[in-house]
C-alpha cells in the first residue's frame, strides 16, 4: 500500500529512516534453517488467517492422588476444544502460532533438572523426561491441536519460550511434532525461536528476548552450554531468582504464578506470607521487579509527536544513591518494605552502581509514566493499579522541564525499535508477543486514522505517527487476574491478602483466554487484533473483545 | 461572587465612572452565581422560523471558552497558531462592545499547547470572570491575567506551571476563577499542596492555599454554596468531592470519589439538600448535604464507565461534559453518550430516557442547559438552540433552531456533522451571546412586541 510504508524513528535520537516494506525481497534469515520456515515472497498478502495463541504452560497435570499438581497451570482442556472448534468453524486456512511457553518444561515438582549451578537448566535427555510428562499429562489438549492443524489447510507452529527452551534442542523439537500426529508438514517447531508468515509481514517471537528482559537468554536460538559434558540450558538471571520462589510458594498459593504481569506474584506471595527481609535476594528482585515492567500497557497517543521526552538529570540521580532504586517503587508497592530493608543494609549499593544510563532513564521513564497513570487515575488505559500514591518523578535537566517534554514512553520505544531494527528484512507490519500474561489494553476510544482508515489500536506502534509497526501483547492463553482484580476481590471478601492467595485456585479466575488474529489480507495486514476466548455469566463460550469478568463472578467461585 | 450584581459597575472605556444596571448580565460561567438560571423575561417562546436575527457577528479565533457579559461588554477568550505545524500559540482575551460587537480591546500572550491532547488544543477553555472593573482571564495552560475591563491593562497576573509548579492536564486548564469577596479563587494544581488557591483579587497576593497536588486538578469548576449554616468552597477533583471554607481555605468534609482520566468537566449541581455530581469515567454521585453544619453523605451513586471491562451502565447518568440540572424531585442530563436521560433525585432510579435532544447517539455528546422560569434553553453540540421542559413523564420539545455552526473537532462522526459545539453561550439581556473556533455571535432573544 503506497504511503504506510513505516518510518524508523529512533525515539530521542533524530535518526530516521525509511524502511521500503512493499516489494522488497526477503531477505535470508539469520541463524539455522528453520524447519517452520515460509516460502519467501516478493509480493506482501497472505491467503491465510493467522491466529497466535501464547503461553499455555501445558504442566504437569495431576498428581498420583488425583489432584491438579500445584504447578498445572492449564486445567481446561474443554475450553481450548471448544476454542478451537470456533476457530474451525469459521474455516479458511489458518496458520495457528503457539507462541512460546506452550508446554511448561522449567517447572516440575520431581526435581530433575536440578542441578548445583542455578544459571543451568536440563540436559537434552532430562527435558524430553518433562516433556514426555506433560504430554501425558495433556492428552485431551494435544489431541485437540493436533486434529486442528491436520484439518483443511491449516499448520500449527510452536515457538520457544523461555519455560520451553527445551523445544530447541533437536530431539526434544522432533518429541513435540511427533506428538501432534499430523501430517508432515503441519506442526513445526520455529527453530529461529521466531515465526515469520510467508510475506514477512506478521513476526511472532514469545517475547523473553526483548532488552531489559530478565529472562532473556544469550545464544538465543541457541541457549545451551558449550563446553564438555551434555549440553545443558543456560538460565536467565531473572529466571535464576524468581524460579525458586514461585517452585516454593505455588503449592501454597497455588494463583501466583497466574498474576499478571509475569513475575508481579513473586511480590504478591512475599507479601501474602509476610517475608520482611529477602536477605542477599533482595538485590536481585528489586532488579527483577524494577524492570519487569509491561509498558506498553501505557500507551495512548495524546499527540501527534510534538511533545518530547523529558531528558532526565542522571547526574543527580546518580548522587541519591541506592535511594532512587527504593524510590523507584510507589509507596503502596508491597515490595518497598524488602528495598528499604536491603537499602539499610547496604545491599543495594552494587545495584545501583552496576546500572547504566540507558537502564536509569528507562526507570525515569517508568516513573513518570506511573505517576501520571496515578495522578490521573488512567484506569481505562492501563491494568496496572492506577490508584495510590504516585510515585515522584526523577528529575529533569532544566531545558525540558517545559509541558512539551511529556513523553514518557522514549526508552520503552527505542527498545523495541532496536529490537525491531535487529530482525531480518522486510520489516514485519505486526509484531507479536506474549511472555508477560498480561495482554494489552484494548483501547477501543482510541482510534487512529491514516491514509483514509480508521484503526483499532490494540497494542501500539513504536514509531511515533506511523501506523505499523503494531506491536500487541497477546497475554496468555490461560486464566490470569491483575493485582487489581486480585484486590478488588480481597475488599469485597473481606480477607487478608494471605487468605485470598491461600484459598484461591486457576479455576476461580475469570473464564478468559487472550489471543491475537490477523485476517488474510492482500497488500499489508490491518492491525493485530486482540480477542477473548470468554465464557460470558449465561455460560455460554463465545469471541468477545474484552474479558469483562472478574474473580468471583465466574462460573464456579470458590 | 456578589450575587447582587445590580450595584455592578465599570470603568468604561471613556475614563468616565458610570453605574449600569446589570441585572441582566451574565459575568461568569454559567451566569451569576454559576447557577445556570436566566431571570429574564419577555424572551421569545417558540424561536422565529427564520432563526434568531443576529444583532452582529464577530470575527474569532479557536477556543472552547464561553463569553462572559458585563457593562455593555463581551468578554472572551481565544487562539491562533502562527504556524499550524508549530504548537505554539498566541492566546488572547477581548473585549467587544456588547451592542455592535465592535472589538475594544485586546490582550496577547504566547503560549505553547505541546503536552495537551492536541486534537483538541484550539484555544482556551475558561469562561472570563467579570467584578466590577476587573475581568480575569485564564489560559489553556494557565496564565491567569487580572485585567482592567476598561482597557485590558494587566494588573496581576499568574503562571500556575512556572509560579507554583503546575502540571498542566491533558485536556487544558479549564476552571474559570471564581469571586468570593475580595478573593479570587483558582483550580490551580499547584505545589505544594496549592490544587486550590485564593488570591487577593486586587493584588494577586496568595491568600491561602489548599489540597495536595498529588493528583490531578481536573477540570470542574468551583462553585460556592450555602448549606448547613455555611458558605462552602465545593472544589470537585479527581480524586474527591472537598468542600471548604472559601476563607481560609479549610477542608469542612471530604467524600472519596475517584474520577478515571481525571475527567469531570461538569459542575456541580446544588438544590436544596442536593448537591449532584456527574463523570462518564466516575460515574454519578448524589451527595445529600447536612441541615446544621458543614457536611455531606452519599445519597446514592451510579456506576461510571470507569472499566469498559464491565460494561455501561445506562440507568445512570454519566456525563462527560454537560452539566446536568436538577428541577423539582429529578435530575435531567444528558450521558457520555448523548442519551437525555432523567432519575429520581431522592434514589437515582432510572425514570425515562430519550436520544431526541441530541438526535442520535454520540460519544462525549454534550448539551448546556440554562433554567428560565420553568422551561430551559438547551444549546446542543450539534449547534442547535432548543427550548424545551422536562418533567417526569418526559421532554418536551418546545422550539428548536440553528444556534451556530459546530467547529471544534472531533475524532469520531456524528450523523450531525464532523465537527461539534462544545461552547457555552453567555445569556445577557435578552440576547444569546455565543462563539465557535471562527466567530462570536449575539443574537436576539427578546419576545416582538
Amino acid at each position: 500500500m503506497e504511503g504506510r510504508g513505516p518510518r524508523w524513528t529512533l525515539p530521542g535520537s533524530g535518526r530516521r529512516r525509511r524502511a521500503a516494506v512493499t516489494g522488497l525481497v526477503l531477505a535470508a534469515l539469520t541463524g539455522p534453517v528453520a524447519a517452520v520456515s515460509q516460502p519467501a515472497s516478493n509480493e506482501g498478502g497472505s491467503p491465510r488467517r493467522v491466529v497466535v495463541m501464547s503461553d499455555l504452560h501445558l504442566g504437569e497435570g495431576r498428581g498420583a492422588d488425583g489432584a491438579w499438581s500445584p504447578y498445572e497451570d492449564f486445567r481446561w482442556p474443554d475450553d481450548l476444544r471448544g476454542f478451537l472448534a470456533a476457530l474451525a468453524d469459521e474455516g479458511g486456512p489458518t496458520d495457528l502460532v503457539l507462541n512460546g511457553d506452550t508446554f511448561e518444561l522449567l517447572q516440575a515438582s520431581d526435581g530433575a533438572c536440578r542441578n548445583d549451578d542455578p544459571a543451568l537448566g536440563c540436559s537434552e535427555a532430562e527435558a524430553l523426561v518433562r516433556l514426555e510428562r506433560v504430554l501425558a499429562a495433556h492428552e485431551a489438549e494435544v489431541a485437540a491441536l493436533a486434529a486442528f492443524a491436520s484439518a483443511g489447510g491449516n499448520r500449527l507452529v510452536l515457538v520457544p519460550g523461555e519455560h520451553d527452551a527445551a523445544l530447541l534442542f533437536p530431539a526434544v523439537g522432533r518429541r513435540a511434532v511427533t506428538a501432534f500426529a499430523a501430517p508432515p508438514g503441519r506442526v513445526s517447531v520455529a527453530r529461529e525461536g521466531y515465526w515469520r508468515s510467508a510475506d514477512g509481514l506478521i513476526h511472532a517471537e514469545h517475547g523473553h528476548q526483548i532488552e531489559h528482559r530478565a529472562d532473556r537468554f544469550s545464544g538465543w536460538p541457541a541457549p545451551f552450554t558449550t563446553g564438555s559434558g551434555p549440553r545443558r540450558l543456560t538460565r536467565p538471571w531473572g529466571q535464576s531468582v524468581v524460579q525458586a520462589l514461585y517452585d516454593r510458594y505455588e503449592p501454597r498459593f497455588p494463583v501466583v504464578d497466574n498474576l499478571a504481569d509475569e513475575g508481579i506474584g513473586v511480590r504478591e506471595a512475599l507479601a501474602a506470607a509476610g517475608v520482611e527481609d529477602a536477605g542477599a535476594a533482595a538485590p536481585d528482585l528489586l532488579r527483577f521487579l524494577l524492570f519487569r515492567m509491561s509498558w506498553q500497557q501505557f500507551r495512548m497517543d495524546l499527540d501527534r509527536g510534538d511533545v518530547e521526552p523529558p531528558v532526565w538529570d542522571l547526574a543527580r540521580v546518580r548522587a541519591a544513591g541506592p535511594r532512587f532504586l527504593v524510590d523507584s517503587l510507589p509507596d503502596d508497592d508491597r515490595f518497598k518494605s524488602l528495598a528499604e530493608r536491603a537499602l539499610d543494609a547496604g545491599r543495594l549499593t552494587a545495584l545501583m552502581e552496576a546500572l547504566g544510563d540507558d537502564a536509569l532513564t528507562a526507570l525515569c521513564d517508568h516513573r513518570a509514566a506511573l505517576r501520571r497513570a496515578r495522578r490521573r487515575f488512567e484506569r481505562i488505559l492501563t491494568q496496572h493499579d492506577p490508584t495510590g500514591p504516585p510515585v515522584a518523578e526523577c528529575p529533569r535537566t532544566p531545558e525540558t522541564a517545559a509541558p512539551r517534554f511529556e513523553y514518557f514512553w522514549g526508552s520503552r520505544d527505542r527498545v523495541f525499535v532496536r529490537h525491531l531494527e535487529q530482525l531480518a528484512d522486510p520489516r514485519p507490519a505486526a509484531f507479536i508477543h506474549g511472555h508477560t500474561h498480561l495482554a494489552d489494553y484494548r483501547q477501543g476510544n482510541f482510534t487512529r486514522v491514516e491514509a483514509g482508515r480508521t484503526y483499532v489500536v490494540d497494542g501500539f506502534s513504536p514509531v511515533r505517527g506511523a501506523a505499523d509497526p503494531v506491536v500487541v501483547n497477546a497475554g496468555a492463553w490461560q486464566r490470569t487476574a491483575t493485582p487489581r482484580q486480585l484486590d478488588d476481590y480481597r475488599r469485597r471478601r473481606g480477607m487478608s491478602e494471605a487468605e485470598v492467595l491461600e484459598s484461591l485456585r486457576p479455576e476461580h479466575l475469570p473464564p478468559c483466554y487472550s489471543f491475537v488474529q490477523i485476517d488474510p489480507y492482500q497488500d499489508r495486514p490491518d492491525p493485530p487484533v486482540l480477542r477473548y476466548w470468554r465464557q460470558a455469566a449465561d455460560g455460554t463460550w463465545a469471541t468477545a473483545p474484552r474479558c469483562g469478568r472478574g474473580i468471583d463472578d465466574g462460573a464456579s467461585p470458590p | 461572587m456578589p450575587r447582587c450584581v445590580s450595584l455592578f459597575m465599570v470603568l468604561l472605556a471613556g475614563g468616565a465612572l458610570a453605574p449600569v444596571a446589570q441585572a441582566d448580565d451574565w459575568p461568569e460561567w454559567r451566569g451569576a452565581g454559576r447557577r445556570g438560571v436566566l431571570a429574564e423575561t419577555g424572551l421569545v417562546e417558540t424561536f422565529p422560523a427564520g432563526g434568531l436575527p443576529a444583532a452582529w457577528r464577530t470575527a474569532v479565533h479557536g477556543g472552547y471558552a464561553g463569553p462572559a457579559v458585563a457593562g455593555g461588554r463581551v468578554f472572551v477568550t481565544d487562539a491562533r497558531r502562527p504556524d499550524p505545524r508549530s504548537t505554539a500559540v498566541v492566546e488572547r482575551a477581548l473585549a467587544l462592545d456588547e451592542e455592535t460587537g465592535a472589538v475594544l480591546w485586546t490582550h496577547e500572550w504566547e503560549t505553547d499547547y505541546a503536552g495537551l491532547q492536541l486534537v483538541y488544543a484550539v484555544g482556551p477553555r475558561a469562561t472570563p470572570t467579570v467584578d466590577s472593573d476587573r475581568v480575569y482571564v485564564l489560559g489553556a495552560m494557565g496564565r491567569l491575567f487580572a485585567l482592567d475591563a476598561a482597557d485590558g491593562t494587566v494588573r496581576w497576573e499568574k503562571d500556575f506551571p512556572a509560579d507554583f509548579g503546575a502540571a498542566v492536564p491533558s485536556w487544558g486548564m479549564s476552571g474559570a476563577p471564581l469571586v468570593d469577596g475580595d478573593r479570587l479563587i483558582c483550580l490551580v494544581g499547584g505545589e505544594p499542596d496549592a490544587k486550590m488557591m485564593a488570591f487577593d483579587k486586587r493584588t494577586g497576593e496568595e491568600i491561602w492555599r489548599a489540597l495536595s497536588s498529588d493528583w490531578e486538578p481536573g477540570y470542574s469548576q468551583p462553585v460556592i454554596i450555602e448549606a448547613g449554616g455555611a458558605r462552602q468552597l465545593i472544589a470537585w477533583h479527581p480524586r474527591d468531592i472537598s468542600a471548604l471554607d472559601p476563607e481560609t481555605g479549610e477542608v469542612y468534609w471530604e467524600i472519596r470519589h475517584i474520577v478515571d482520566m481525571g475527567i469531570n468537566p461538569a459542575t456541580p449541581v446544588h438544590s436544596g439538600r442536593y448537591l449532584f455530581f456527574t463523570s462518564q469515567y466516575g460515574g454519578a454521585r448524589m451527595l445529600l448535604l447536612d441541615e446544621d453544619r458543614p457536611g455531606a453523605q452519599v445519597l446514592w451513586e451510579g456506576v461510571g464507565e470507569s472499566d469498559p471491562e464491565y460494561g455501561f451502565d445506562f440507568n445512570t447518568l454519566n456525563s462527560v461534559i454537560s452539566t446536568p440540572l436538577i428541577h423539582g424531585d429529578h435530575v435531567y442530563g444528558v450521558d457520555g453518550h448523548g442519551v437525555l436521560r432523567a432519575l429520581e433525585a431522592a434514589t437515582g432510579r432510572r425514570v425515562w430516557e430519550t436520544e431526541a435532544l441530541i438526535g442520535e447517539s454520540a460519544n462525549w455528546a454534550t448539551a448546556f442547559f440554562v433554567r428560565n422560569g420553568d422551561r430551559y434553553f438547551v444549546n446542543t453540540d450539534a449547534g442547535d438552540l432548543v427550548i424545551a421542559r422536562f418533567s417526569p413523564d418526559g421532554y418536551d420539545e418546545v422550539s428548536r433552531t440553528r444556534l451556530i455552526e459546530p467547529t471544534h473537532p472531533y475524532v469520531r462522526r456524528r450523523r450531525s456533522g464532523p465537527a461539534v459545539h462544545w461552547s457555552h453561550p453567555a445569556y445577557a439581556n435578552r440576547h444569546v451571546v455565543v462563539r465557535n473556533d471562527e466567530e462570536i455571535v449575539r443574537l436576539s432573544l427578546a419576545q416582538e412586541e
